[in-house]
């Protein structure tokens, strides 16, 4: 009995062994292109699932068949006005052809050292083929300022003149390309030398463009520069106004003061228009009566206490000093 | 024995031997007893027994999806609770979790979520930092949540679905803020911008079949660089000194101008009351001197020398001194040393004072 047991027992192991040489998964990622001492055979197995091969002379290739990723190091590149600037891409490709992959490249190391070197270069010919402005810009942009101006954005009338400071704006809005159709182009240039290592590029992006330090550096100053514009720009406005209401102020205050004055010596005028009228009519009536009556109370109301007077006995009131007091003839 | 083996890895009917050596020399080594008698050669397969058991059920969790494979093949993905499944690897289950939220941050990320939760920036700056369409740099920070929607797609379609979300966060917000004013972004765009970012994101990730929905994209701070901010807050202070400016200018508009029209009512006022004072005066004197005239007219000679004499007789007590002189006499200078020196009203040695000699004829002021 357990002598039959142990050889029931090895042979099944030496069965299971047996069959497993000869079954191979293939998982949902993966895809596989079976070799035969090391020539390929057949089409490559895409579906997923337990499947058939000849054990010891059949080998399984397993290659991944989701989407992957490529990440290139920043690389410093000038771009056609002389911008230096530092860009980030990443890019997504999937093995299309197992069986070419295979001859061509044999894994994702090496894909991805050969994406490294196309990739870079095709990203390297387009930046430095097109102005900065171009790759930072996309489609749209000439709406960008339209609709800043209808929302209004309060800097916005300061934001205008901005051409010659290190990296400003071009002075033009135009926008011939675009970031969208740059990246396009640049997928459409990879793809073109793709196909023969069995890989299609889907997406090339670019995650990020960055100056380079010392012009980052000028770039900060630009914006501190600008920043100090606009609030100069507000102190004056500032000052403008003030002076302005002030101005409005001194013109009213001139027209309100001269107002009065005008209206006081028109009313003062009137007054003694109708007074000199007034007494034209009552002294006019006999005249030389109000010579008389004025004179009197001109002296009447004489009132100098420090003056002194000489006269002579010729005057009136003392013309009887000298005399006798009879009535005498003048 | 190694190089008698296939040149390929894995087990092929050349290893049996070895392995049957291999048994018995681990027997001989150990020197493993023989079968024990009665029941216990039993535990050994029930032990097998219960191993299977163990491998035949699996509970999924209720934030949970399963994704089932059989032989790597996907099958079917299973929702949360107790379920069956074929032993060793036959049947393979991959949880993935779908009912939850997550979120990507950039820019910052968040070092302790609390009720008050603490966030860091630092050594983040290259993701936040990125280029408005005016060439202008902004610090954004923002995060992205969302939701595996497809475990399927998740697991089988992208490789490294994390870092593809993170690579098209990246490149979507840049490709946004590079189309638009930095102002923009700093001010009002940022809704828009979360919005346009979140659909384009969207539209990329099923592109790619990513299996990811993205809930919300959260823009948190949108900043200008540090070097810089000290400049932007420069023009808020400005745009308040300009307000301040103007509310003192106003203010001192405010202040002269009601009392400037206060007192040119005065003057016009004053004018009047002068006016008035001025003809009622008038009206006062014209009927007086009528009266008098009226009277006067009755007996002319006794009323002017009457008046004549009453007025100079006023006039003598308001007046300092009066000298009278005789008629004949030329020389004026003697008498005007007599008591005090010099007085006004005779400044010089003049011989002639000019009195009239017929006072009541001189003419009198005009009509004032």
């Amino acid at each position: 009995m357990p002598m039959k047991f142990r050889i029931i027992l090895i042979g099944s192991i030496v069965f299971l062994v047996f069959l497993s040489s000869c079954l191979y998964v293939v998982d949902e990622t993966q895809q596989v292109v079976i070799t035969q001492l090391g020539k390929p055979v057949g089409k490559p197995v895409t579906t997923s699932g337990l499947n058939f091969k000849w054990p010891v002379i059949q080998k399984a290739n397993y290659f991944e068949k989701r989407v992957m990723k490529w990440d290139g190091s920043p690389n410093q590149i000038p771009t056609r006005d002389k911008k230096y600037i530092w860009v980030d891409t990443t890019a997504r490709w999937r093995i299309v052809d197992p069986l070419l992959f295979l001859m061509r490249v044999g894994n994702e190391q090496t894909a991805n050292s050969r994406l490294d070197g196309i990739i870079d270069s095709v990203v390297r010919d387009h930046v430095s083929d097109n102005d900065l402005v171009e790759l930072v810009r996309s489609e749209g942009w000439e709406m960008a300022k339209q609709t800043l101006q209808e929302v209004g954005i309060p800097d916005m009338p300061s934001l205008e003149p901005n051409a010659d400071s290190p990296g400003g704006v071009e002075p033009s809005d135009h926008l011939s390309k675009g970031r969208e159709v740059i990246t396009r182009e640049m997928v459409a240039d990879a793809s073109r030398l793709l196909p023969e290592f069995g890989i299609h590029l889907l997406d090339l992006r670019i995650k990020r463009i960055k100056f380079v330090d010392s012009v980052q550096q000028k770039v900060y100053e630009r914006m501190i520069s600008e920043r100090k514009r606009i609030a100069s720009q507000y102190r004056s406005e500032g000052e403008g106004e003030r002076a302005a209401t002030l101005g409005r102020m001194e013109k009213e205050l001139a027209r309100i003061n001269s107002e009065a004055f005008r209206k006081s010596q028109e009313i003062r005028g009137k007054a003694d228009a109708e007074a000199t009228r007034i007494y034209a009519d009552a002294f006019g009536k006999n005249t030389e009566f109000f010579e008389f009556y004025r004179t009197m109370e001109f002296y009447r109301e004489f009132n100098n206490p420090r003056s002194s007077f000489v006269l002579t006995t010729e005057a009136d009131v003392f013309k009887y000093l000298k005399g006798s007091g009879e009535p005498r003839q003048k | 024995m190694d190089w008698e083996r296939p040149p390929h890895r894995g087990q092929g009917p050349g290893g049996v031997p070895e392995l049957e050596e291999f048994i018995r020399q681990l027997k001989l080594r150990y020197k493993i007893p023989s079968m024990p008698k009665g029941p216990f050669w039993l535990l050994g397969p029930l032990f097998a027994l219960a191993l299977v058991a163990f491998n035949c059920f699996y509970t999924v969790q209720p934030q949970e999806t399963a994704v089932v494979q059989r032989f790597g093949a996907f099958i079917f993905t299973a929702s949360p609770g107790w379920h069956l499944k074929l032993p060793f690897g036959i049947d393979t289950v991959t949880k993935v979790a779908t009912g939850r939220a997550l979120q990507r941050e950039y820019g910052y990320r968040t070092v302790r979520a609390d009720i008050k939760s603490q966030f860091s920036e630092k050594g983040y700056e290259e993701q936040s930092a990125m280029l408005s369409g005016d060439l202008n740099v902004v610090n954004l920070h923002w995060a992205v949540q969302y939701m595996i929607e497809n475990p399927q797609d998740y697991l089988f379609q992208v490789k490294q679905v994390e870092d593809t979300l993170d690579d098209i966060s990246e490149s979507v917000m840049r490709r946004i803020v590079g189309n638009r004013y930095a102002d923009e972004v700093l001010t009002i765009g940022r809704a828009a911008v979360a919005q346009l970012a979140r659909d384009e994101m969207q539209t990329i990730l099923n592109s790619y079949k990513t299996g990811l929905k993205i809930i919300t994209v959260k823009l948190q701070n949108v900043n200008p660089p540090d070097p810089v901010k000290a400049a932007f807050n420069e023009v808020n202070e400005a745009r308040q000194e300009k307000e301040r400016m103007i509310n003192e200018a106003q203010q001192v508009y405010n202040q002269k101008i009601p009392k400037a029209m206060g007192e040119a009512r005065q003057l016009v006022t004053q004018a009047e009351g002068y006016g008035l004072e001025r003809i009622n005066r008038s009206q006062g004197d014209a009927s007086r001197f009528s009266e008098i005239r009226e009277a006067y007219s009755k007996a002319p000679d006794v009323t002017r020398r009457r008046m004549y004499l009453e007025s100079f007789g006023t006039f003598l007590e308001r007046v300092d001194r009066l000298i009278v002189i005789d008629e004949q006499q030329k020389n004026l200078l003697p008498f005007l040393d007599v008591g005090r020196g010099a007085q006004s009203g005779i400044s010089s040695g003049r011989a002639d004072v000019p009195i009239p000699p017929q006072a009541p004829k001189s003419p009198g002021q005009e009509g004032r």
